[in-house]
Formats: C-alpha cells, structure tokens, sequence
C-alpha cells in the first residue's frame, strides 16, 4: 500500500504509522460529559468502505495526514495534512449520543 | 575547544573493500560538519526561514518541498513541511541563526552532535543507497540539492543529494555505528573505498 | 555424445562441458543447460518419487510449472530442497540428490503405499485420525502413535539445519513501466515504452530472456526467433532508460502498484562474485506494468499419465529447440489442439521417429493432417490413449476410439510401442499476477481456459497471456500494451518485426479426462488422482474452495500450475455444471516459491540495529557487561573478575551511597519543546505546571494519557522563555514524542510549539552520592556548584576539560545527585575527565543494576510499574495532579474504576526468608505452597539492598495501601520460589529525602 504524502510524495504504508480514527474531535477540555470523553476516547467507527483515518509520516517527515482510505480496496482517494483538515471531521455519531 | 569524537571510530576502517571488477563503485566518508541546525517556520514563514538561510549561510533554496542546495562547505534542504537542516563545516552556525530567526518566524534547534553525516559518492550510490531505502533515487525525481527523510527499519535518515553521484545521509548518532557497518557490508558488492 | 542429445541445434554453448552429479553419480552437460535438459540429455528418465504413493516419476515440463522433477541441491552442510530441475541451471560442481526415496530412487520402500492407494485415496487422514477414539485403528491417539512413521514417508524435500551461509538482499526499483515476461510480446512491450521515454524494467524468470522465441523455431523479421531475441534484447540492454533482469520472477502484485520479485543472482555459479548475494529480493514500485506472462500448458488426465517419460508437449519443443535434446526415440504424441503438431515436426527434425499421433479430434484441420502425414508414424485422429505401459519408464502406450463430444470409448485399446508419450492438454494464460489485481477471471469456451480479468491496478497485458496465441499477435498487442503502459500515443505499428510461422488453431477440443481404468493423476506434485476429486465430491464437497482443501488439490509448491483447470473440468463434469460456474479458486502470492532468506534480505541473524551510547567504547575497554534496552546497549554492571551480578551491584551501590559514582544516562529520551507556546504546551500535556518554572530550572512532571493512566514521566528543564528541553523513560522515548506530535499536529494545530527528538544530541552523565558535589568542584569552570549556585533542580552551564557542559542537579538514586549533559561528541571525554576528578573520591562507574537497585530503595517509578494499567494514584502520584488546569488524562482519570480503593497499588515488600524475590512473582495470602491461588498482585522489581540488607522489592498490590505492615507469601512456581514477605511502604529508604537535598 502507498500513501502518497504531501510533502514527500508516494511512500510505502512501513513509513506510516496508523494514529487512528479521524471522525473524532476531542471535546471542550474542561467537560466533565463523561459520555462525549467516553466516546472521544473509545468509540471508533469500523466502515466497510470509505474510512477518514489519521496516519503519521513516522519514517518520513513525521506529519500527520488525513487520509480517505476504503477498507475494502485499500484506495486512498484523499490526503491532506491533518493540521489543515480539521473542517473535515465529522463527529455526527457523537452528536446523537449513540455508541459505534 | 574540544574536538567531536565521531561515532564510527572502532569501524572506521580506511582502504579499499569488497569486489572491483567493475572499478570502484563507491566512496565512504564521515564528513564531520562542524554545525548542523534544524530551523523550522511556523506555519506561513517558510519564506522568512528562506531567506535567513540566505542571509546566514548563503544559500539560495528552491521553493517546494525537499528543496534545498549544496556548495563544497555549506548544504541546506527541506526535509519536512516547514523544516531544514543548515550544515557547516565550520562551527558557530546556530548562534548565527539564534540572532537572525526571531521567535514569531521559527525555531532554531543545534543538532551538531546528535547527528553524523555520512557520505557515499559514485557510480553506484543509487545502486548501493537503493538497498536501504524505498525511496527513489534517479536523478529526475531526486534533483541534486534536494533532501528527502526517509527510514532504513529503525534508522531515521534525512539525505541530501549535494552532487549528481553523491549523498550525504544523516543519520541518528546513536545509530551511526550500525548504519556504517551496513552501508560497508551491502558495498562490497560493487567495491567500496573508505576515505 | 549423449544418448538423447541431437547432433545439432539448440542455444547451449557444444563447446563448453560442465560437470555436475545427481544421487552421487557424475554426469556431463552444456552451458546453457537445466539439470533437466544435462538429464534427459543424458537419458535419465527417473527424477523423484512422488509424494504420496512413491511412484516414480520423470520430468514434465520444461520450466517453473514442473510438478514432477524437484530436487535438493546440496551446498557443503547446506541443502536446499524442492527445486524444479528444469529451473535449475548446471555449473561446475553442482550437487544434486533426488528426494522423498529411501534407500534410493529406483529401489524405493515408500512405493509399497502403491499397495494401499484404495485407503490412501482423498480424506484418508481426516477420516483415520480424528476424532474420537473408536476401536483400536482410529482417532487421534492413533495418529499420534502413527505420525512419526507418516513423517517419514510422505513430503518432498527436506529442509537442513545448518546455518545458510548466503548473502540475501533487498532492493527497491522505482519505473515507469514493469514489463513481465520477455518473450516477443514482452520485448516488444518494453521496447515500445522505453522509445517513449518510460523508464523500463523487464523481468523474465529464465535465465535466457526471449520466451517462446528461444524455442518456437519460427522466423521473426527474418532471423532465427531466438537470435531475434537476442538481437532486440542487446538492443535494449544498451539503453540508460531500460533495466533487464534476468532469472528473476515476480511473484507478488500488491497494492499502489506495488511488484514483489526475487532474483537469483547467484544461483547459476559454484560461488557468488565477493559482495554478491544469492537472491535479491526486489520491491518494484512502478506507473503501471506490462503482463507478457504467456500461458502454460495443460496435460491430460488418463490412466498412468505420470510415468516417466510422459512429457507435455510444449516442454519437448522446447527441449529440442532450446537445449537440442531429445526426450526419446519414439515419440508418441497425444493432444486435443493443435499445437502439438509443431513439436512433431521440430522432433522428426531432429532425428527422432514420430510412431504416433492420437488426437482426440476427428475433424482434424487440414494443416495437423498435413503434418502428421509428413512425421510419419500412425495418425489415430478420434482416439485416445487410454493406459502408458512400462515401470519406471514409457515402453508403449494403449489407445482406443473416443467420442471427443461425449468422451465416450468404444473398440478394443490396442497398444503400440513407444519410449516417450507426448501430451497437450490445450493452454492456459499465466494469469496468477492478474488475478492478484484484478477481479474474476473470464472463462473462454474456445480456449476453454480463463482469460485475464479486469484490471483493478494499473497492468495491461500482451500475447499468450491474453489468449493470444499467435507470434504475430504477441508482436503486436506487446507494442500495443508498451505504449500504452508508458502513457505513449504515438506508436509506430507498421515498423513491427515480420513474423514467419506456420499458423494454428488454439482452440482444443473440450477434453480434460479420458475414463479408462487406473489411476489418473491430476495433481502429479500431490498424488491427487481424478477418482480422488470425485470422491470428494461424493462426500459433499462440491465448492472448488473445499474441494481443493479436502484432496489438497494445486496446494503443493507447483501451486497447481498444470493441475488448476483438468481439477476444475473433472469436479464440473461430477457437478453437471459449466466450468465458468463452478469458478477457479484465486491465485495468490506468491506465484512460485520464494526463498526465506531473500524475504529477510540484509536483516539476518541479530536483525535490530544497535543503539550505542557515545560512551559506549568506554564501557567496553572498562569491562561492562550490556544490556540490550530496546535498541539501546547499556552498561549492566561493570564486574570486576570473579565478581557474580549481585556482589558487583551491591559493590557499585555501596560505592555510590559511601562517597560517589558515574552511570551513563544518554539514553533518556530528550525532546527539545521550543516556541511561543511551549509553556502553555507542556501544562496540557503534563498533569502539573510548566509554565510557571522559572528559566534555569527543571521540574519533575506526570504524563497521563486520554484514557487517566499514566503515560511516562521524567524531568523537564526550562532552559529559555520559550525553551524547553523534555526527558522520558528510555523506553518510551518514541511513544511520547509520537503522542506529542499527534496533539500538535491533530488537536492543537492552533499552537506555535516545535518539537525536535534531541536525545542524540546530548551525552548525559548522571553523578551521584555524597562526594558528587566535591568531584564537580574539582573539574567544572565557568560556574560554581555550590548548594546557592546549583540548589536542587537547578541548572548551570560551564565547561568540563573545555568541553561546554549543562548540569541540572537532580537524583534518581537518592543521593545528593547531578546530571551533567555534554554535546555527545565531547561524551568520552567528559566522562573521563569526571572519573578523572573523581579519583581522589573512589569514583566508580555504575550500571543499571545499581541504578535499578537504588531506585527500588527509594520506591521510584519505571516502565515496570508505569505499565499502561497503573493511574497516578495507583503510584502515589495524585500529588502531581494539578487542579488549577485540564490536562491530558484529567477528564477520565477520576472514573469509577479508577480511583477504586481495591486497584493494584504500589507497595514495597521485604523477603522475610532472606532469599531473592524475582520480578512476576505473585503476592498470595494463604499458605498453600502445592497449590498458589488468590493472586493479590504481582512483583515489579526486585533487589539486594545493600542499604538495608535485605533481599526487597516493588509491587503491585490489591488494595495495597492498606495492606502495609501485613504479611503475605512470594509465589513464583515457575523458579520453584515460595516463601513469606512482608508488605511495606515502598520508600525503602530515606524517605524524608534528607539525602538529596543535603
């Protein structure tokens, strides 16, 4: 698998290192909600298909990228810097206080 | 003042090695700069970084990413958004970026010791560097002057191409020794001199 | 001359003899040759014995589809097993022993399982050895009485255990364009896309690039079709845009374009070159890729078709063609196409008798009439062979009238003589790598083979491999492919090379299996026959996935190459269904065996890079003794002769409590926290305040992670306004920086922090015990150490011997204490100077026992207790739980689970049997020595201490606070360890701290 960093270019996935699901935006930090921590902390989403996931560029030059991968083809159709993406999240799940 | 003691001394072993059929197809050296400097821009002021490494060191970098250039004594190159790595053979360079980078621009961080630079020139660098890293070393997608970061399994490395069939790798100090007697052993397949 | 070697023809060098032996006995052949082609040259029919029923067996194919020859090479001590003697190329020396015989290929006591073929026939393991025991024969004890005897008799090759020697390696290839296989098709392709300017690389398994051209015996733009090869092959050769390689297979097609390829650098020479490895394992990272695999051809399943001297009929051209051997004298040749014809005439050439040719067609084509007229010997078109006679070898084959619509026999089979049986099943395209990037395969009903599938990735393919069978057409889909893999539009088609070759039907009959009586293989390299693949289907096994499991079906290492689709037509036919719908199981990576070494390339034996310190020499020339920490080698202890592990820690601890000692702490993560925002930074991170410490300073600080417990802790320095310089546990170095890059990077983006791994840039030299003061005085310029100038946590700058140094003054081991940070270049020779000035005060250099011990001594946390389940609380900690600011971890840290009285928590024991505690034992209750039980907890860390003289420890105990001054027993069944403790405070000692301030 390639992901193709916007800084270095196309790398292999062993210079990546998985950071996670990227739907999730911490909470206010002096919530004390502790479903919305409960949620931040634990809840991931486990799509079948288009998947918004955070990668580091650990072996490279160590930025975070936000990356649209599909789980199913391993295509990654998108990837930006995180740091310039978050617009992009969507914690809609959280909004509606279900689990994943 | 006090000489750095390189990393690679019990290894360091001067003299041709390996298979010369075809000639000689690298060469191995430490070139021991006297100053390596990190300087990172906040987000926006890559240009004022730019042009401090202009002013300080005289070097004129491509704007992109992984730009950068080379002379015989100074080097400079991106190797991630935002960050450069500025090498002198002379020592002294960090205190002249502490004064011309000011705290809204960047930060100038003195790798000078926590860095080795190791430089592999010749026919066959492409070939032998090829070994290590999965990135691609052609001239066309990796111009000379540019810099690139990658990793050899545990070994972070950030090179630079300062010449046409000439890499210079910096590597963890740390890892210095390691690296060494790797880059020697997968040499010897196309000769190898240590100078 | 050999036997079997015609007089003339073929691309092996006459002049060149090379000597080589199999099974001990010395044989002679030509450069150029494989140990197949030097074999059968030599008139060796017998190669192996098969893998189930020990039959013997002669080689079938002339390439990396071979079920039959496979062979162990022998190297010194080293054996390499299961190699296909048509891959292997003779050199000088090579050693080769046949396999699966005893005590030898023609006398073998394995073949008696002939005997017992009805019970050994498809399931036979399943149905004998598992399960209940029932009666005496059955079940899993029995297999487990019987598996030592099984071992011994089925299989392949053996692996040995000596040490390979070989050099393995790896390397990366980026291009434009990766063209797989180099017969016409393939050079076409690559010579196409390297005319456009693509970088190309070219990749052919055989060590003579040039496929179908080394062996057809047409004529391309009017030259012989190999030197055609050759002479485009020079051509490309020369080129600075084109890499060829040859020998070497691509076997994997990954993601992102991604090729997996192996090389066999050196496998054709007695020695590698100095420096050159065996294999090399290539990574090929290209735009797209060219698939000229070509196809491979299908034998037909009849009763003895795996006697030795039944050959596919494509291999014998080639045998002829490439390595002028003939596979016998008289030839029979059996087929259900067309291409055999062209293998009759190139023999009947060649000097061989045609006495045969069966096609199992009646309506011949004019064409095959004309030929098989022309070769002489019978024409039986609408038979079959329905039996091979002989033992070990071919002497006469049986035929009969077959209906090639309904397969049905009719007359009487009659026999004729013949030392060697010729078969062509039809072909199929070699679409393994296609069918790893790309989705089903899409079955033809003329070719009655599957074709490529749609591409999911970026391949396009050329020739035979699409189903063309034609030079001509190979010529110009490869031109076409070449192009259009290098993104080219401007294609010169009417230049392409001439072709002169006599044309064909592909297309076979629809006949996989003649019905005779005997036994009819299907799956040669596993023993499969095709009564096997209707008894599994009698026993419901009717999905092609299970069918392949239960006989074990195209699962040995030929990967079914030749085997795949009669299995499918056999199992369609039992099913009454098309094959197209009974589907082909996925071809997956790889396409043929891969040497392990060529996977684990330079990384070898010891795999893991070495982490050393800059003092790291020091330590050696003064006798330390190492412990690898990760990646870091560090001193353990510095022994002096005779000295055992404890009696040099105990030794190194005193010396430090008594007066002052030296220990390498450059292994620390150091990460420099610069920018405006770093103090801000810090308290987020941090359960404590940063930002208020004065510059100059350090302070001790907590991380948690988002979940409440503890991350790491460790001291952090303010060296500027916006400064910082951050330690961690050696051990979790890479994971904090990585979770501090994650928060700037994802959560805050909005701060101007700027965090660089500095832990190399600095030696560090941690100098401890009540004379540390006096030794720094001895030897630091620039500034004074004194209790005003350098109080606890302090900082000063000054130099020691002319090198800049930075000491803070902080204590692990509990003794007045200062770490003294170097550039790591002046590493040694600061340390020296220290153990220098520290002579007059019996300085000693310490290792991590002593360290380990003095902070078990003082109940000081590590990655040991700090081991993702612990809480601050846990650790006596919550006093750094800053309630001024959120922090990391502040949000969950107060849950239910969290603060629950009865968590494991922190506490120190004390042996009371005086003898050694070992870290993971359990802490018990009761005393039931025979039977431990009702674990309160466990040991983290475990000493001597000299301070105290008693053998103690940390642990993690349920509800441990409470528990302290109560007793309890150390159960460690693993070292036959139980004995009784007692729970105490985990400060040890000096817990008023009175030493390190002093």
């Amino acid at each position: 698998m390639l992901i193709t960093c916007p800084y270095c270019g196309p790398r292999d996935v062993s210079e990546y290192t998985y950071q996670g699901d990227g739907n999730r935006t911490r909470p206010d930090p002096a919530s004390t909600d502790q479903e919305v921590w409960n949620a931040y902390v634990y809840d991931r989403l486990n799509p079948a298909g288009e998947h918004h996931e955070i990668w580091q560029h650990s072996g490279g030059c160590r930025a975070h990228l936000a990356v649209t991968r599909n789980t199913l083809t391993h295509v990654v159709s998108s990837v930006s810097f995180a740091r310039d993406a978050g617009h992009k999240k969507s914690d809609s799940r959280r909004k509606t206080g279900a689990k994943a | 003042m006090v000489e750095q003691e390189s990393p690679l001394k019990p290894v360091w072993k001067p003299g041709t090695r390996g298979n010369f059929s075809d000639g000689v197809g690298v060469y191995l050296s430490e070139t021991a700069p006297g100053s390596i400097v990190q300087l990172a821009a906040w987000h926006g002021e890559e240009k004022a970084i730019i042009a401090a490494i202009k002013k300080v060191a005289g070097l004129t970098l491509p704007d992109g990413a992984g730009g950068g250039a080379a002379t015989g004594t100074k080097a400079a190159f991106g190797f991630a958004p935002g960050k450069f790595l500025v090498v002198d053979e002379q020592e002294g360079l960090v205190a002249a970026f502490a004064k011309s980078v000011k705290t809204e621009t960047g930060t100038v961080t003195d790798l000078s010791h926590g860095r080795t630079a190791i430089r592999i020139t010749g026919p066959k660098a492409e070939w032998v560097l090829a070994k290590f890293f999965a990135i691609d070393f052609s001239l066309t997608a990796f111009p000379v002057g540019a810099g690139r970061s990658t990793v050899h399994h545990d070994i972070f490395a950030q090179i630079q191409r300062s010449a046409p069939t000439q890499f210079d790798v910096y590597v963890f100090r740390s890892f210095a020794r390691s690296f060494w007697t790797a880059l020697c052993h997968a040499s010897e397949e196309v000769g190898y001199e240590v100078k | 001359m050999s036997p079997r070697r015609a007089i003339s023809g073929g691309r092996i060098d006459r002049l060149r003899t090379i000597r080589f032996t199999f099974d001990g006995r010395p044989f002679t052949g030509h450069a150029g040759d494989t140990l197949a082609s030097a074999l059968l040259a030599n008139g060796v029919t017998l190669f192996a014995r098969s893998f189930k029923y020990h039959r013997p067996r002669g080689v079938l194919t002339a390439g990396i589809d071979e079920p039959n020859a496979l062979v162990t090479v022998l190297s010194g001590a080293v054996r390499e097993p299961n190699i296909p003697a048509t891959m292997l190329e003779i050199y000088d020396g090579l050693n080769v022993a046949s396999q699966n015989r005893f005590p030898s290929l023609a006398y073998d006591v394995g073949a008696l399982n002939q005997l017992g073929s009805k019970v050994l026939g498809a399931g036979f393991y399943y149905k004998t050895f598992m399960g209940p025991v029932i009666g005496p024969l059955k079940g899993t004890r029995f297999w487990m009485f019987c598996e030592w005897f099984i071992r011994r008799a089925a299989g392949l090759g053996s692996a040995g255990l000596e040490k390979d020697p070989s050099r393995y390696e790896r390397m990366n290839a980026f291009c434009d364009v990766l063209v797989v296989g180099s017969g016409p098709a393939g050079l076409i392709a690559a010579k196409a896309a390297s005319d456009s300017g693509a970088r190309v690389m070219l990749a052919e398994l055989d060590a003579t690039p040039g496929g179908s051209a080394n062996w057809s015996g047409e004529t391309i733009d009017g030259l012989p079709a190999a030197e055609w090869a050759a002479e485009t092959l020079r051509d490309l050769k020369a080129r600075e845009n084109v890499r060829v390689l040859p020998r070497t297979t691509v076997w994997g097609y990954y993601d992102g374009n991604t090729l997996s390829a192996v090389e066999r650098v050196a496998d054709h020479r007695n020695t590698p070159a100095k420096g050159e490895p065996r294999h090399r394992h290539w990574t090929i990272r290209t735009q797209s890729v060219v698939l000229a695999t070509g196809a491979f051809e299908r034998p037909l399943v009849f009763p003895g078709n795996d006697r030795p001297g039944v050959m596919l009929a494509g291999a014998a051209l080639r045998y002829v063609n490439q390595y002028g051997v003939l596979p016998g004298q008289k030839i029979a040749i059996f087929t259900n196409n067309d291409s055999a014809y062209h293998t009759a005439e190139a023999l009947k050439k060649a000097g061989a008798e045609i006495v045969a040719m069966v096609d199992v067609r009646d309506d011949t084509s004019v064409a095959g009439r004309e030929i098989a007229r022309e070769v002489g010997g019978e024409y039986l078109a609408g038979h079959a062979v329905v039996a091979t006679e002989g033992g070990a070898q071919v002497s006469g084959i049986k035929v009969q009238r077959i209906n090639a619509a309904t397969g049905a026999l009719s007359g009487d089979p009659r026999s004729i003589h013949a030392d060697c049986l010729l078969v062509s099943g039809g072909w199929s395209p070699t679409i393994h790598l296609a069918s790893q990037a790309g989705l089903k395969p899409e079955w033809d009903n003329d070719l009655q083979a599957f074709l490529p599938p749609k591409p999911t990735q970026n391949w396009v393919g050329a020739g035979a491999f699409n189903g063309s069978f034609s030079t001509e057409k190979a010529i110009s889909e490869g031109h076409a492919a070449g192009l259009t893999a290098a993104g080219a539009t401007d294609g010169k088609a009417d230049e392409l090379p001439s072709v002169d070759a006599d044309a064909f039907d592909p297309n076979p009959a629809p006949v996989f299996e003649i019905k005779a009586k005997g036994k009819a293989f299907v799956d040669l390299q596993h023993d499969v026959t095709a009564d096997d693949v209707r008894l599994a289907h009698r026993e419901g096994f009717v999905s092609v996935e299970h069918l392949k499991r239960y006989t074990t079906l195209g699962m040995a290492t030929d990967q079914g190459k030749t085997s795949n689709i009669p299995g499918l037509a056999i199992m369609a036919e039992t099913l009454g269904k098309p094959i197209p719908d009974v589907g082909t199981t996925r071809f997956r990576a790889p396409f043929a065996p891969v040497s392990v070494g060529s996977l684990a390339g330079e990384r070898y034996g010891d795999i893991r890079p070495e982490r050393l310190t800059p003092m790291y020499d020091w330590h050696v020339e003064n006798g330390a003794e190492f412990y690898a920490a990760g990646l870091w080698h560090r001193p353990m202890i510095y022994g002096l002769s005779g000295e055992s592990v404890e009696q040099a820690y105990v030794r190194e601890t005193k010396a430090v409590r008594g007066g002052v000692g030296l220990v390498d702490v450059s292994t620390l993560g150091k990460i420099a926290v610069q920018g405006p925002d770093a103090g801000a930074f810090l308290d987020r991170v941090y359960t404590n305040m940063f930002s208020t410490l004065a510059i100059g300073k350090a302070r001790y600080g907590l991380m948690l992670r988002e979940d409440g417990f503890v991350l790491d802790d460790g001291t952090t320095w303010r060296l500027g306004e916006h400064d910082f310089l951050m330690t961690t546990t050696t051990a979790n170095a890479g994971k904090v920086m990585q979770h501090l890059e994650y928060l700037l990077d994802v959560v805050w983006p909005e701060l101007k922090v700027q965090l660089t791994s500095v832990t190399d840039q600095w030696a560090g030299a941690a100098i401890s015990g009540p004379k540390s003061r006096d030794v720094l005085a001895a030897c630091v310029t620039g500034t004074k150490v004194d209790n005003d100038a350098l109080p606890f946590m302090g900082i000063v700058y000054g130099e020691i011997d002319g090198a800049p140094v930075m000491i803070c003054r902080l204590s692990f081991s509990g003794e007045l204490a200062y770490e003294v940070y170097s550039g790591a270049g002046h590493g040694t020779h600061v340390w020296q100077a220290l153990i220098k000035a520290g002579e007059p005060f019996a300085i000693v250099p310490y290792g991590l026992e002593a360290l380990g011990t003095m902070r078990i001594e003082k109940g000081h946390v590590t990655g040991a207790e700090i081991d993702g389940r612990t809480t601050a609380r846990d650790l006596h900690l919550d006093w750094m739980l800053s309630k001024k600011k959120p922090f990391i971890g502040s949000a969950m840290m107060d849950r239910e689970g969290l603060v629950a009285e009865d968590r494991l928590q922190l506490v120190g024991i004390v042996s009371l049997d005086n003898r050694p505690l070992n870290g993971g034992a359990h802490i018990v209750e009761e005393l039931d020595e025979a039977n431990p039980h009702g674990s309160l907890g466990h040991l983290t860390a475990a000493c001597y201490s000299p301070s105290l003289g008693k053998y103690i420890g940390l642990a993690l105990v349920k509800g441990g606070k409470a528990r302290q001054g109560t007793r309890a027993f150390i159960s460690d069944p693993l070292r036959k360890r139980f004995g009784p403790v007692e729970i105490v405070s985990h400060h040890f000692f000096d817990p008023e701290g009175s030493r390190m301030h002093g």
